[in-house]
């Protein structure tokens, strides 16, 4: 296993070598021109000219992307071209409080989502069931910038119990993370609810039942370990989304995550800052899939990785 | 797997405790926050960018910057400029030399004097080259600066500029300690002389300013400490206001303003701005060259609807080349709308059956209805108009990239302008004079009347205030007349403050002061 997992982090490497290339050629490829919104919308020419010298972008292409790849790797992520802040700093900054928000997100989705699940596939085609569902469809159907704004108008405007924004404690991560999550969760239910129903017709339940088990023993025990695998592949894929912030959620709660700082970086092509966030993400994107992977084989034993 | 069952027993349940603790811990208290009474909070639409008052360009850092520095000269509510951190200044008659009598008795927030020293480390540090500030463009015109006393201070100008009193408005002035440290310390601990002093800046997040108890003019304002806290999410700021999160809200939605009409606890704010909107045609392709079909197309928009349709009644008819709060405006008779004359004036240019034509703009919800309101009024005289809105950064590209004005696309761009420092000049020759076509500056309509372009260069070479009114009469008149332009309207600013808090406006250049906030 420790074998695997140290080949994994290798062939990191070149993985993010060639995201790396790909984002800064993107970006520089794209229309834009930081020296130009740099220097103001009544610059001259020559102005512009000078803030393009200033921020090295005067320098051929392949020049700069050596010089990226450099300050890179020595650790220096450089800084933003808008307001002149460290690039590791503004991530820095931002970094915790997207963390915060997507575990809430996902332990409460997950808790909620597996519960209703089980629930549904064991009242099948029950009331249980049709509420466990509809609780579902709404999760996901309900746009979660609008699930946003109602619990701000409920429980900010009307009721007063939590703060309309900011991340200024925990009680600020509630209402985010409710919208950010309910999503999540309602998917997870479903995944939950359709691959345990599966593992209750196969032999080894009816075998379980014959041995005289409890049924709180059987779902628990033996159909809901294995129905996971599907679960903990949407739950993981959805967390490295939510690791690169969730702009519509952030920018309902003025949040400071990570995704409003991309988004005001691509609007400003603000090109160091872009760069180091999404080769960010790629990064943390391979390590969940990484964890995802060895879940799996803690979930069947049957998966095993050399 | 009774382990497993167990975890989520535990994780359920701690939701729920959390749920309700959270019920009982703030039932206390409506907004979710504690503060004392003298403490406010400003809630914005933006990020602050910088506080290096030398380096600031946009409206929002600006404004954070302003509520802890003051520079030789400031602004008043209405944009003329009023003594500041100067007693009174002079201007030779030639226009070249300001000579400014500095205010004594002033210190800085870190305990320094304020002194002809002092400005003259602001001046050097702005003019050094290694320093890359942009504050260097507001003292483009200045050629040396001259320490005449103690408390008295000379600025020789190169040549004549109209506008140069309202660009030492621009550059605050910081403490010459600070200066010696760096640019990186002036940007993390703002030194400076106004009414507020700096606390912390978390970037992103917010900017807290508590209030200098040794201000030079006296005791200004009973608020102890503000908070200016960035929201940009419109129905959030609303929300924060009815809570009582936010003190102060700009800017206030214009779609919200009538949900505080019978409010008791928060009132809404217009004044007046100088943002322009209009629709910039290019006047160097076809057949926008010809003047009756500019001005037809001025004819055929109905302003007042478009104020009702786009801007929800918030706003007036642009009734010149700059709103009314700028220096030197002068009324002009405004297009009225006409269909039938805008028609006959189409068919005297041979276009009796109209023409294809092309809108560009920003993908923000409001241009787009700005476009689509041309669209439909351009449509009753002919004109067939397509839509085509662009992110921001590839539409600047596509506006100002063209090296010369034959290779331009764009035949009508729906946009804005203000001017950075409520002066004629900057509401003026970046747009009109034709040494300013792309890519060298914003005249995007490719307006080229020599007369223009002169008088131009002649206002800014005379030094009497009352010659620079009446060329910038004439310019207006020349230029409104020309239409180069689609002359929509000019914006008001909104913004909402809970009613114990007053003296906190917003100025027509959409910067707030707080320099008077006073509680009740």
């Amino acid at each position: 296993m420790w074998q695997y997992i140290v080949k994994r982090l290798v062939s990191l490497i070149p993985l993010l070598l060639v995201v790396s290339f790909i984002v800064f050629m993107f970006i520089h490829i794209i229309p834009g021109d930081p020296a130009r919104l740099l220097a103001g919308k009544d610059a001259t020419a020559e102005e512009v000219e000078m803030a393009r010298a200033s921020l090295g972008l005067d320098k051929p292409l392949y020049e700069q992307y050596f010089v990226y790849l450099k300050d890179t790797l020595t650790g220096d992520m450089g800084y933003s071209v808008k307001s002149g802040a460290a690039v590791s700093e503004l991530i820095g900054d931002r970094i915790l409080p997207t963390l915060g928000l997507t575990f809430l997100s996902i332990i409460w989705a997950l808790v909620v989502g597996i519960l209703i699940g089980v629930i549904s596939a064991v009242f099948r085609n029950k009331w249980l069931d049709h509420l466990g569902m509809f609780i579902a469809v709404s999760g996901i159907s309900l746009p979660n910038f609008w699930v946003g704004l109602v619990l701000i108008q409920l429980f900010s405007v009307q009721l007063g119990i939590f703060p309309t924004g900011g991340a200024e404690g925990w009680k600020s991560y509630i209402m985010p993370s409710f919208a950010l999550g309910a999503g999540i969760m309602a998917m997870i239910a479903r995944f939950t609810r359709s691959s345990l129903v599966e593992s209750m017709k196969q032999d080894y339940i009816r075998m379980g039942r014959a041995k005289g088990l409890g049924s709180r023993q059987i779902i628990f025990g033996h159909g809901l370990k294995n129905s996971l695998i599907p679960v903990v592949t949407v739950a993981g894929l959805q967390f490295g989304f939510l690791l690169g912030g969730s702009v519509v959620v952030e920018t309902v709660f003025s949040f400071p995550g990570l995704g409003t700082l991309l988004i005001d970086s691509i609007q400003f092509r603000d090109y160091p800052v872009v760069q180091a966030e999404i080769l960010l993400f790629a990064f943390q994107f391979i390590v969940v899939n990484m964890i995802i992977d060895i879940a799996y084989s803690y979930l069947n034993p049957k998966i095993r990785y050399e | 797997m009774r382990k497993f069952s167990v975890l989520v027993l535990i994780l359920t349940l701690a939701l729920f405790s959390a749920a309700c603790s959270s019920n009982n811990a703030s039932s206390t208290d409506k907004s979710g926050k504690t503060k004392s009474d003298k403490e406010i909070t400003i809630v914005i639409d933006q990020n602050f960018i910088t506080l290096d008052p030398h380096n600031a360009g946009d409206t929002v850092s600006i404004y954070g910057i302003r509520s802890m520095y003051e520079g030789l000269v400031g602004f008043d509510k209405d944009m003329s400029i009023v003594p500041a951190l100067a007693e009174s200044y002079e201007i030779s008659k030639d226009g070249l030399t300001y000579t400014f009598k500095l205010r004594e008795g002033v210190t800085f927030h870190d305990g320094e004097p304020f002194n002809a020293d002092a400005v003259k480390a602001n001046y050097d540090r702005i003019m050094d080259d290694a320093n890359n500030l942009s504050a260097k463009r507001s003292l483009k015109f200045v050629d040396s600066m001259d320490i005449i006393g103690d408390y008295e201070v000379a600025f020789k100008l190169k040549e004549p500029f109209s506008a140069m009193i309202n660009k030492f408005g621009m550059v605050p002035m910081i403490s010459p300690k600070a200066i010696e440290e760096g640019t990186k310390y002036i940007e993390a601990n703002p030194v400076g002389t106004g009414t507020f002093k700096f606390v912390e800046w978390k970037q992103g997040k917010t900017l807290e300013v508590e209030k200098y108890a040794d201000y030079w003019g006296g005791d200004q304002t009973n608020v102890e400490k503000v908070k200016f806290s960035p929201v940009p999410e419109n129905g959030s700021r609303v929300a924060m206001l009815k809570t009582g999160e936010a003190d102060f809200v700009y800017p206030m939605p214009q779609q919200n303003v009538k949900e505080f009409k019978n409010s008791k606890d928060a009132t809404i704010e217009e004044t007046p701005s100088t943002i322009v909107r209009y629709v910039s045609i290019n006047t160097f392709k076809d057949p926008y060259k010809d003047l009756k079909v500019r001005q037809a197309m001025n004819l055929a928009v109905d302003k007042k609807a478009y104020i009702q349709v786009v801007k929800n009644g918030f706003g007036h008819v642009l009734d010149s080349t700059m709103a009314p709060e700028t220096q030197y405006y002068a009324k002009q008779k405004s297009y009225e709308f006409n269909v039938k004359k805008a028609k006959e004036l189409l068919k005297e240019a041979g276009f009796e059956n109209g023409f294809e034509s092309e809108i560009w703009g920003n993908t923000s919800s409001e241009s787009v209805k700005g476009m689509e309101f041309i669209k439909q009024q351009l449509a009753q005289i002919g004109i067939d108009v397509t839509i085509k809105s662009m992110e921001e950064g590839t539409l600047s590209d596509e506006i100002y990239t063209p090296e010369k004005p034959e290779d331009a696309k764009v035949q009508m761009w729906y946009v804005s302008w203000s001017p950075s420092s409520g002066d004629a000049d900057g509401a003026t020759r970046g747009l009109f004079s034709s040494e300013y076509f792309p890519p060298n500056g914003a005249n995007t309509a490719y307006y080229d009347n020599d007369k223009v372009s002169n008088w131009i260069k002649e206002a800014n070479a005379s030094a009497d205030p009352k010659e620079q009114e009446k060329i910038y009469n004439d310019i207006q008149r020349t230029v409104y007349q020309d239409a180069p332009w689609i002359f929509l309207a000019s914006d008001v600013n909104l913004a909402g403050h809970s009613n114990n808090l007053e003296g906190v406006y917003v100025a027509p250049d959409g910067v707030i002061n707080i320099s008077k906030a006073q509680m009740k």
